[in-house]
């Protein structure tokens, strides 16, 4: 394309001031192409604008259709060609309407390159964009109508451009002067803000017609139906049309991108709602395990007591179960919640030793049971500014997996091992066990929503684990243990206390 | 003996307990392999076992077992069970399908009918290693006659088979009733039976 655009002036101009006879015949035919591929281009960039909303491209669609309309009359008073039809006007209204042309357009440009896109809410609140376009439509083409009645009604007064049917006046010269220099500026202000493909051929326009009007207006010296004059307008055809095309293409990439966007919006729509049947199945399994060991344990005390010799102790330590049933059911309910909460904001100074501790001393019972040996090596004391609900749920959903991935090792110890300590600006923690760790595979996927290689995982925990984290402003991933598990690690901002009340207000 | 495998440890600990209370001696495990490490055990025996456990489920296990030698009966428990899943285990041989939380006189008497066919079917296999052990300790001529008598044969058809006496005949078949412990025909009939003994149609 563009070696053409340095190519043709370069052949056609030794040829350039020949003017072949009879060419008159195809003014009609180069108008009513100029005319379609204008107002096609025009109407496409109004597409465009009905989605995207920019009034740069507004102007840049008006420039066109303003341009396209203006072929019309400029055709139509072209000297000899419909003077069947006896539409012969003042010699001057073709120059003056082909004037207004080369220089409306480059301000069209000028005003697309200009303008600031403002908020698209600007348009959005318009009750239709349809309505909108139509009235711009009906003001540029009132524009022309009006432009080309007045040189038409108006042509005794007009500057005189044309000696005769061929050749121009002294006066002409500056009109192709004003539209190389309007092109250049164009030129320049595209360049400058250059964003889109749009941009790209834009300056691709505006440099054909650059040529267009030196071939038409220096090479042709101006003389009308001349070698040069008709290659300058085959020329800027033919990149018009190019662009038409490219606006095409653009157009039809847009279209399916929204297609695209609006199946990936339903497909989310739906997954959402297996989702939400997901979670509500985990929920209630999840409620239903302490529900159940719960009622279990209800039944064996009361049989215990029910024996032909009641036996207390048992019963005492089957309804101390229960108790603590109550409590885990409570436990997994408050987890569901504060997961869901939107405000759990509220975060205080702790030191995160003291919250692992915790959540180590409640996983006690089950490890000592299971044969797993649990070790900490904290290192502290470690201020951070946390949830500590939050915080805990993290930890102890870490040590929860490590337990139950050392809990299937039979052939080496059961360790869970929580290390923390200060490391730079920050708290380190890390969950070690010597379970059979994450295959490579899965990897990059277990902090996904729903993904679990439990049985009866609900696969939320390590999702929820790492949003937690990261909503404090850390971090949360997984490495290999030597030779056999998994690690977790897990870093905060360290908070010095001194620091403490500064931060913590914003949160 | 009850064995209870289930990954959840509360669970496993109130179904213990519960168990205890009414008398049973119990074993807990976290998972099928735990419970295979630590199974033989000479008693009648019971299996309360959680249908989703990690690496080998409940209803793996119960398609497996035959193979390991083992035919415990299996009471299962699931925390949500649909009825396809209760279907195949049911026709697999499994006593029950409880569903958490179950009634506990539910799971106790679950348990209670699968001793008790445990039970049953070892009393049922040491009669028969007895049986099979009797018949061990017959001569094999001992061991032809009782074939041809079961079948039905007379005394004296039974020596022109053999190429016996018919007095012979009738002083191994003495010694084949004194030997298998019984005191009449249909009742040897019934032993040869449950031994699978080929017998000769006359």
């Amino acid at each position: 394309m563009l070696g053409a655009l340095v190519v043709v002036p370069l052949v056609a101009a030794p040829f350039a001031q020949l003017q072949p006879p009879g060419t008159e015949i195809f003014v009609p035919a180069y108008a009513a192409s100029a005319f379609l591929v204008e107002t096609l281009t025009a109407a496409l960039l109004f597409a465009i604008f009905s989605i995207d909303r920019s009034r740069s491209l507004l102007a840049l669609a008006a420039g066109y259709l303003f341009s396209g309309l203006l072929v019309i009359p400029w055709a139509l008073t072209f000297p000899g060609v419909f003077s069947a039809l006896g539409s012969d006007a003042n010699l001057q209204v073709t120059s003056v309407i082909a004037a207004m042309r080369r220089l409306g357009f480059p301000l069209f440009v000028l005003a697309y390159a200009l303008i600031r896109d403002r908020e698209p809410s600007y348009y959005r609140n318009r009750k239709s964009i349809g309505s909108f376009i139509a009235g711009q439509i009906i003001v540029v083409a009132a524009a022309t109508t009006g432009l080309a009645s007045i040189a038409l009604l108006l042509a005794e007064y007009l500057p005189v451009f044309m000696l005769d049917e061929r050749d121009v006046a002294p006066l002409w010269h500056y009109v192709p002067a004003a539209a190389v220099a309007l092109y250049l500026a164009g030129l320049a202000s595209i360049w400058l803000r250059r964003r889109s493909v749009l941009d790209l051929w834009l300056m691709v326009v505006l440099g054909t017609l650059l040529i267009e009007i030196l071939l038409i207006s220096y090479l042709g010296r101006a003389t009308r139906l001349s070698v040069g004059w008709w290659m300058g307008r085959l020329l800027g055809l033919v990149s018009a049309s190019v662009v038409l095309l490219v606006l095409l293409s653009e157009t039809m990439v847009l279209q399916t991108r929204l297609a695209r966007s609006i199946r990936s919006e339903r497909l989310a729509r739906e997954s959402r709602l297996t989702a939400m049947e997901a979670l509500s199945a985990s929920i209630a399994h999840e409620i239903n395990q302490p529900l159940g060991s719960m009622v279990t344990n209800a039944s064996a005390g009361l049989r215990w007591l029910d024996n032909d010799v009641p036996r207390v102790d048992e019963a005492r330590s089957a309804l101390r179960r229960v108790v603590r049933d109550g409590h885990r059911a409570r436990d997994v309910i408050d987890g569901i919640r504060n997961l869901f909460r939107k405000d759990s904001r509220e975060r205080a100074p702790i030191d995160l030793n003291r919250i692992i501790g915790s959540v180590m001393r409640r996983s006690e019972e089950e490890t000592r049971f299971g044969r797993i040996s649990l070790e900490a090596d904290l290192e502290g004391p470690l201020p951070v500014i946390v949830n500590a609900v939050q915080m805990e749920q993290v930890v102890s959903n870490l040590v929860a997996n490590s337990v139950d991935a050392v809990s299937s090792v039979t052939d080496r110890p059961r360790v869970v091992r929580v290390a923390s300590r200060r490391q730079d600006g920050d708290v380190v923690v890390m969950v070690e066990d010597t379970g059979p760790g994450i295959a490579p595979d899965i990897r990059h996927r277990i902090f996904d929503p729903f993904f679990s290689t439990k049985p009866e995982g609900m696969g939320m925990g390590l999702m929820f684990s790492r949003s937690i984290i990261e909503n404090h402003g850390g971090r949360l991933w997984m490495s290999d243990n030597r030779p056999h598990g998994a690690i977790f690690h897990l870093t905060l901002p360290y908070h010095a206390p001194s620091d403490t009340t500064d931060t913590e207000p914003d949160r | 003996m009850v064995f209870v495998v289930d990954d959840d440890f509360y669970t496993r600990e109130a179904i213990e307990d519960l168990l205890r209370s009414v008398g049973h001696e119990v074993r807990s495990y976290g998972s099928v392999d735990d419970f295979l490490r630590d199974h033989p055990v000479d008693l009648p025996a019971c299996l309360v076992l959680d249908v989703r456990l990690p690496d080998i489920s409940g209803l793996e296990f119960q398609r497996l077992q035959g193979s390991l030698g083992i035919r415990l009966p299996i009471v299962f428990m699931t925390g949500h069970g649909d009825i396809p899943m209760s279907v195949a285990a049911m026709k697999a041989g499994a006593i029950e399908f409880l569903t958490k939380p179950f009634r506990d006189q539910d799971l106790l008497d679950a348990v209670h009918a699968g001793i008790a066919i445990d039970r049953r079917r070892r009393a049922d296999e040491a009669a028969l290693a007895a049986v099979r052990e009797r018949y061990a300790s017959l001569t094999p001529r001992e061991q032809e006659t009782m074939a041809l008598v079961v079948s039905g044969l007379m005394n004296k058809q039974i020596a022109a088979a053999l190429g016996l006496s018919e007095m012979t005949v009738k002083v191994h078949r003495a010694q084949v009733m004194r030997k298998m412990n019984v005191t009449s025909l249909p009742e040897l009939v019934r032993i040869s039976d449950s031994l699978n003994i080929p017998t000769e149609k006359a």
